[in-house]
């Protein structure tokens, strides 16, 4: 009985990407037929041939891998040392600055956008993958919060160890507080790098040249397409390939990226 | 001497930047917000007039804003307690399987959709909700059903929109209520299951309890999703559409702002859901917080 509920809420979750799959290599003429398979009798690349020869599909996922990893590395870059900051050092307006920016996890994602939009096209962001990627890394509340709890794992006097060595802050953070941390690096970086290929809003809206889109947008293109025949199977094809590096992350680093989304520190 | 002065300055150095990203991408703009909601501004003109309640009083006398209230309503109602209590049940189910690959599988099934890209879930559905070749209308042709309009319908449209925002974000709620299920001490569990209490009335009086604190983070979280990730779904499968009857309040905003260039009725409505935000974020720290069971 458990298992009857779980088989079926399962197949339920998995059904919509497994008919993608199905989809993607299947003749783009087979699928208008409907001429319904659970598994093409032939499996064919076709779409994908048809994907990259008609739209800059290849542009697209590497834009969307420069995207993701520079947007994980600006806010690892940003979120590690504030988080050492407000686990170890001690300051005035700790507190104060710590909320400050822990308190935007709760900010809807696009509240901002209006004026977003307008200060990002006056500094001439507009069109360029900066304008993407630099307000994409101010989304660190959670990050500083993991952070800090990550470092505040790791004891005091291993600090105070460092300092009798005379060690300073910088020191103290590159050499002994992140090597202890790794997992928990690990975590938001996996996440972030997920988060990063799935942007879409923002993208969509600073991303006017076809050729500097993502593929998270680009893949809107597709549907955009009235006059012509329905593309479903290189639309599937593309679809397909913009899920694979979340899918392929989410099998090598499951451990790391289940730690990271329910906020268990140091796993 | 220099190391005093490191130290005097590293916690600067090392939140600065955090900081100064928080203010200027996501306060500063919230602020604008408000200044732009009482202006005519917009890209055409340069210059801003002060309008006072003006753009207030377009959005409320808006047909398009009160459906996208209404709509936003209906998503709360049905979406929250869906994403809270089917995950919590499929998180019960799941730890009363042995751990191993198959509860591995399971976990896995159920937890991909919520790593998916908006663009890449909506696009799955699409082309399953397609009227003309779609595998929804197919099926319903194998039962004898009549075939569906499906997200092109006024009426199933908002429907289309909740399946899909259901779908993404389930499986990140049921791992969070599995990893505090998880940790529930075994002696606890045993003794109760002595008591000879039924497992129904132990899963109420005992378990959940000791889980309070995921429930409410859960339920604040949702409660969130529930106004801002489901835009993504809108905008990738309706648009909001067909005549507004699938939007939202934040989708509302998107569309005014940024496909009509109204930045001061966009503004406006960006103000007024931050207010209602703070109301309901206020309004469920009164209501669980003191019911909520933190361990000491």
């Amino acid at each position: 009985m458990v298992h009857a509920v779980l088989v079926l809420a399962a197949v339920l979750s998995v059904f919509p990407l497994f008919w993608m799959t199905t989809t993607a290599f299947t003749p783009n003429e087979l699928v208008l037929r409907k001429t319904f398979r659970f598994w093409p009798d032939e499996p064919s690349l076709a779409n994908f041939r048809t994907a990259f020869a008609g739209y800059p599909v290849a542009a697209w996922l590497w834009n969307s891998i420069l995207i993701a990893t520079l947007v994980t590395v600006g806010k690892l870059a940003i979120a590690v040392p504030a988080g050492f900051a407000f686990a170890h050092l001690r300051f005035r307006g700790r507190e104060a600055a710590f909320w400050t920016i822990v308190a935007t996890m709760t900010f809807p994602t696009i509240i901002g956008i209006v004026p977003l939009y307008v200060g990002i096209s006056m500094v001439g962001w507009f069109d360029t993958r900066a304008g993407v990627i630099v307000p994409s890394i101010a989304y660190i509340g959670f990050y500083v919060f993991f952070m800090r709890q990550s470092f505040r794992t790791l004891p005091r006097e291993m600090f105070e160890a460092a300092r009798m060595d005379a060690a300073g802050p910088f020191r103290q953070l590159l050499q002994i507080a992140i090597p202890n941390v790794l997992p928990s690096i690990a975590s938001l970086s996996v996440i972030s790098f997920m988060g990063a290929w799935n942007i879409y809003l923002w993208a969509l809206l600073v991303l006017d040249s076809p050729e500097k889109r993502t593929l998270a947008v680009g893949l809107k293109a597709f549907t955009s397409i009235d006059d012509h025949q329905p593309m479903w199977g290189p639309m599937m094809a593309v679809a397909l390939l913009s899920a694979l590096p979340v899918l392929l992350i989410f099998a090598f680093a499951q451990r790391f990226v289940m730690a990271a989304f329910t906020g268990r520190v140091g796993e | 001497m220099t190391r005093k002065f490191a130290f005097a300055l590293a916690p600067w150095i090392f939140t600065g930047p955090a900081l100064l990203f928080a203010v200027v991408f996501l306060y500063l703009p919230v602020v604008f917000s408000v200044g732009l909601s009482v202006t005519d501004w917009n890209f055409i003109r340069p210059e801003a007039n002060f309008v006072g309640l003006e753009n207030y009083r377009r959005i409320f006398a808006d047909p398009n804003f009160r459906d996208a209230l209404i709509n936003t309503l209906i998503y709360c109602v049905v979406l929250i307690p869906a994403q809270i209590l089917v995950p919590l049940g499929l998180a019960v189910l799941l730890i009363r399987v042995r751990q191993g690959t198959v509860a591995n599988g399971y976990k896995i099934a159920l937890f991909l959709p919520t790593i998916l890209a908006y663009s890449t879930a909506g696009i799955a559905w699409l082309w399953l909700f397609d009227p003309l070749n779609g595998f929804f209308n197919t099926a319903l042709g194998w039962v004898g059903l009549p075939p569906q309009r499906w997200h092109t319908d006024p009426d199933l449209a908002l429907w289309c929109v909740t399946i899909v925002a259901f779908w993404k974000n389930f499986g990140l709620n049921m791992l969070l209520f599995l990893a505090a299920l998880v940790s529930i001490p075994k002696p606890i569990l045993e003794a109760a299951a002595l008591d000879g209490a039924r497992p129904f009335w132990r899963f109420l009086t005992i378990e959940l309890p000791l889980i309070s604190p995921t429930f409410f983070f859960v339920a604040v979280t949702t409660t969130m999703g529930v106004l801002d990730d489901i835009v993504g779904a809108i905008d990738v499968l309706t648009g909001g559409g067909p005549y507004g009857q699938s939007s939202n309040i934040l989708h509302y905003m998107y569309q005014r702002g940024l496909q009509f260039f109204q930045f001061g009725q966009a503004s406006a409505a960006a103000v007024l859901i931050i207010l209602l935000i703070l109301a309901v974020t206020w309004l469920q720290f009164r209501m669980f917080e003191h019911r909520v069971h933190y361990e000491s």
